[in-house]
Order: structure tokens, then C-alpha cells, then sequence
């Protein structure tokens, strides 16, 4: 059984090599979140999620999920656009 | 004992959800659909489990390798499953084996000429094996005058096997680095 978990850590020590190259590895819980939220998103829709879905979809409050989307944008994760069908709303689009 | 069958399971479900993860993104996610070729998620069990547990690895993935097709969604494939899934689970012990006789052996510290907590070393083992499995399943379909439905096993398929083994392995391995940074991050502090 020792030997199973040392595997595992093996395993977890790749992926956290992987995560570091990745830079991804500041993430806050927060952060992440929101981050997975606007991956799920993404697959159903190319041109990008409103901000409205992603807190629906996220569970986190408005302003949370503002404060992090701003923190993403200005790291280039992420890029803000404005929404063509409604002017009010912004569209989150992941920077490939 | 204990180990084998805790491996075992391990294996098992992990090549299980992979695959159960990548036929539904193939069948149900409308830009994807059709498409999974060029992403194979479950190669990246076959080569996560026999790097990390060893050959011990083998019986349960090729379990694994099996309930998909024929328990989970019966009839998809008009042949036998038998031996082209052994060939695929045994792609990365080819690999490994190629780069073990080449002096690479896989070890841990990073004195060893593989290193298996180095993620560039297990995608150099993903790359050949992903070679071996779509070389070696494609001459088996073609000496057997076997095909996938709507395809053709010919020299694009060949590519298209290599490329999604890869994709797939890197699509999966990018994808349990983020989901578990939390886990990561506890451990390393």
C-alpha cells in the first residue's frame, strides 16, 4: 500500500512540473473556479460566455467573480469583449 | 496482494472514466462530434498506470480497455475488441522497453535517464508508444481486413490514431494539473 501512495506522489510531482510550466500554479481557489467555469463554458460556446452565465454557473457573488475576471484579463488569460447583441454585457473569451 | 488489486482498480476505473468521458464528448458535444479520433483520452491511462504501477497495471486496464466498447455501449464496433485492445494497452510496455534497451531506463531521481516525475519524459513515452499503438493496431486491422465504422484503416488513420494517442494524453495530463492544483498545493506545503 506504501508503495501504491509513493506512485501516486510520483504521479503528483509530474502534474506539479507540468502545472509550474503551465504557470497556473498562483492560482486562488477563487481563481480557479471561475477559470474552469469559463473552460466549461467555452465548449459550448466559441464566441465566448457572458459574464451573467459565468456567475450563475460559478455559485461566487458578482463582484468576486468581476474582481477575478480582471485579475485573468490583465494576466492574458483572458480577454473582455463587448457583447454585440447587448451592448450592457461582456464577453469572456479565453486567450488561445 | 493488496497492492495488485488496489492498482488493479485503480487502473481499471480510470481507463473506464476516460473512455466513458471521451465517448460522450465524441457522440454528444456538437463542434467535437466525430472528431474524438484526434483526441483519445484513454491512452493517457495507458501510459500514466504502466509508469506509475508497472506491467501490474496491465490486467486491469485491459479490463478497462474492454467494458467500454463492449458493456457501456455495446455494438459500436463489428469486430472483436480482444486483441487490438491488447496491443494498445501493451503499446506502452513496447516503449518502454524500446527505451530501456536504448539505455534510458525509468527511474525516479533525476539521475535517472527517464524520470518519471519529469512530465517531458512521460511525453516522450507517450510519443513512442502512441507510434507503436497506432502502427502495430492499424497492420493488425489491415492483415485482418478489419475497419472502424465510417473509416478506412489506411496510412491517414495510422495518423490519426498517433495524433489523437497524443493529443489526448496531453489534453488529459493538462487537465488533472489544474484540477488538482488544490491537491498539489497542499502538498507542497
Amino acid at each position: 500500500m506504501k508503495e501504491f501512495y509513493k506512485n501516486i506522489g510520483d504521479a503528483l510531482a509530474m502534474l506539479d512540473g507540468l502545472e509550474q510550466d503551465l504557470n497556473i500554479r498562483h492560482f486562488t481557489p477563487n481563481e480557479l473556479k471561475v477559470f474552469y467555469t469559463i473552460i466549461i463554458r467555452a465548449a459550448y460556446n466559441e464566441h465566448g460566455s457572458n459574464i451573467t452565465d459565468i456567475v450563475e454557473n460559478s455559485g461566487m457573488s458578482r463582484s468576486t467573480v468581476y474582481k477575478t475576471l480582471k485579475k485573468l484579463s490583465t494576466e492574458g488569460i483572458i480577454q473582455l469583449h463587448q457583447s454585440e447583441e447587448d451592448g450592457r454585457e461582456s464577453l469572456v473569451v479565453l486567450n488561445s | 496482494m493488496k497492492n495488485f488489486l488496489t492498482l488493479s482498480v485503480t487502473s481499471f476505473v480510470f481507463s473506464t472514466v476516460l473512455w466513458v468521458l471521451w465517448h460522450f464528448v465524441d457522440t454528444h458535444v456538437l463542434f467535437l462530434a466525430g472528431k474524438g479520433g484526434f483526441f483519445y483520452l484513454p491512452h493517457a491511462a495507458r501510459v500514466l498506470c504502466v509508469v506509475y504501477f508497472g506491467y501490474k497495471a496491465i490486467p486491469g486496464l485491459y479490463l478497462g480497455e474492454l467494458v467500454g466498447p463492449y458493456a457501456l455501449d455495446p455494438g459500436i464496433y463489428s469486430f472483436s475488441l480482444f486483441i487490438p485492445s491488447l496491443i494498445s494497452v501493451m503499446s506502452v510496455p513496447f516503449a518502454l522497453t524500446m527505451l530501456n534497451s536504448l539505455g534510458l531506463t525509468l527511474g525516479h531521481t533525476r539521475s535517472s535517464p527517464l524520470n518519471r516525475r519529469n512530465y517531458k519524459h512521460i511525453l516522450l513515452i507517450t510519443f513512442i508508444s502512441a507510434g507503436f499503438n497506432a502502427l502495430l493496431v492499424n497492420l493488425y486491422m489491415s492483415r485482418n481486413n478489419l475497419s472502424f465504422p465510417n473509416a478506412m484503416t489506411d496510412i491517414e488513420q495510422v495518423y490519426r490514431f498517433f495524433v489523437g494517442d497524443f493529443l489526448g494524453t496531453v489534453v488529459v495530463f493538462i487537465l488533472l494539473a489544474m484540477l488538482l492544483i488544490p491537491v498539489l498545493r497542499q502538498a507542497r506545503n
